[in-house]
């Protein structure tokens, strides 16, 4: 699936293939799109992330079922988190769902869309009307310590203060667009979900007034908060506890696919646990060993070089007695710090919203 | 530092860290095991969802239960249950 905004990116926007959507990684270079991320607002193109809508009298019912999180007074007013998982607690997908009069709107995480629809429609026992809407819709994001300003200037200050996972069905240059409060980085977030043939004109809008971030810089930011990124996270049949998701399940729902599961892999305390570290020039590959005191402990989920910290940042997956920030791991030969999380601390969270 | 001894020191910042899970749990009258919150995991907005009441309400907490006062502190120190660890106990980042 390639975005929709192609023709609206730069002629040297570097692209790259993310499950199932092609996105871009890069527009003007990591560095200077993470800074404007972190200290202003970036506008994000979020094609990748697949719209499904769910319809029809059971509905509600099925997405309830589906989701690990609790939707079932879900308003067309509000949206949430969850993940989605199978019958065996692993991760499906995390999603955004929205509240809708006629049912939900499910957004995908980025390049997930394909994995998530087979799943919806391999577990409609209800017959619920799941359709693809990514052919006549699109998201669009704005993040940032400024973001909200960016939202006065281009559509409407009063939806700058919106609470977190509020939702409003609003019109744009005469069209209408259902916009939300929502956020992967910790900062100011906004999402913007237009219609196909709109979206090329919100973009150059936006741009207006900020620059574009792609999602190298957005993935590098989620991690800098431990917002999961499903598709770097999940691999190799881990549960949720060992991602370390807890908080986008709800055990207190009384059923939903996977809950056996996670309930049994949270009780029997057995696995491994997910720490950030930092640490050393190099960049380890996912699978590099983790070493504590001499011993082999675990092994890389993910690391990047962050340019907050100006060094590498990753997470590793290591035995849960040692899982805790302040500790000396080695890396390929490499000394690293397990962390405290958040590792970068949003600037939103000393910026009000005027 | 041995095997031995990282795992003590673990252990230490896993100590304090389910400490302030039970008295967030039991506070805020949630209805999840303290343990289903990970050290790691965002308090506000995303994540334990907890909203500026609730913070008056722990300001109150942690300063009973540790005898720690963090109402000038920046809203940083809720960032996840592991930051306030460091807080309420300044072992954690010393030893860090």
């Amino acid at each position: 699936m390639t975005t929709v905004l192609a023709h609206a990116h730069p002629g040297d926007t570097v692209y790259g293939q993310v499950g199932d959507a092609s996105v871009p990684l890069r527009f003007a270079g990591l560095s200077a799109e993470y800074q404007v991320l972190r200290d202003r607002a970036a506008v994000l193109d979020l094609s990748g992330h697949r719209l499904i809508e769910i319809s029809g009298p059971a509905a509600v019912d099925f997405a309830q079922r589906l989701l690990a999180r609790d939707v079932e007074y879900l308003t067309s007013e509000r949206c949430m988190m969850s993940l989605v998982l199978d019958d065996a607690g692993q991760v499906v997908d995390q999603v955004l769902a929205f509240g809708r009069e006629n049912g939900l709107l499910l957004e995908s995480s980025v390049g997930a869309g394909t994995r998530l629809i087979e799943h919806l429609r391999a577990n409609n026992d209800e017959g619920v009307e799941i359709t693809d809407r990514s052919g006549d819709l699109t998201v669009l994001g704005l993040e940032g310590p400024y973001a909200w300003g960016v939202v006065g200037r281009l559509i409407d200050g009063e939806l700058a203060s919106l609470p977190f996972e509020a939702v409003s069905d609003t019109v744009w240059n005469d069209v209408e667009i259902i916009f939300a409060r929502t956020g992967f980085t910790g900062e100011y977030g906004y999402q913007m979900i237009v219609p196909i043939e709109s979206a090329a004109d919100l973009w150059r809008a936006a741009l207006e007034h900020v620059a574009a971030a792609g999602q190298e810089a957005l993935e590098l930011a989620m991690l800098e908060v431990r917002q999961p990124i499903p598709r770097l996270e999940t691999a190799g049949g881990v549960n949720v506890i060992e991602i370390g998701a807890n908080w986008l399940v709800d055990v207190t729902k009384d059923e939903f696919v996977g809950k056996e599961a996670v309930l049994a892999a949270f009780e029997s305390g057995q696995g491994r646990r997910t720490v950030g570290f930092s640490g050393g020039d190099t960049v380890p590959e996912p699978g590099a060993r983790v070493l504590a005191g001499g011993e082999d402990v675990g092994e890389v989920v993910l690391a990047v070089r962050s340019v907050g910290l100006g060094a590498t940042l990753g997470l590793a997956r290591v035995d849960a007695e040692l899982a805790a920030a302040g500790l000396e791991f080695t890396v390929e030969g490499v000394d690293v710090t397990t962390l405290t999380s958040p590792y970068i601390v949003p600037k939103s969270w000393s910026i009000p919203i005027i | 530092m041995t095997i031995d001894e990282l795992r003590a020191k673990a252990a230490e910042r896993q100590q304090t860290c389910t400490q302030i899970k039970k008295m967030i749990v039991s506070r805020l009258d949630l209805e999840i095991e303290p343990d289903w919150i990970t050290d790691d995991q965002p308090l506000f907005g995303r994540g334990l969802e907890l909203d500026s009441l609730d913070v008056l309400e722990l300001y109150v907490a942690i300063e009973a239960e540790f005898g720690v006062a963090l109402y000038d502190s920046e809203m940083a120190v809720f960032g996840s249950v592991s930051r306030l660890a460091d807080e309420v106990n300044p072992q954690l980042k010393a030893a860090a």
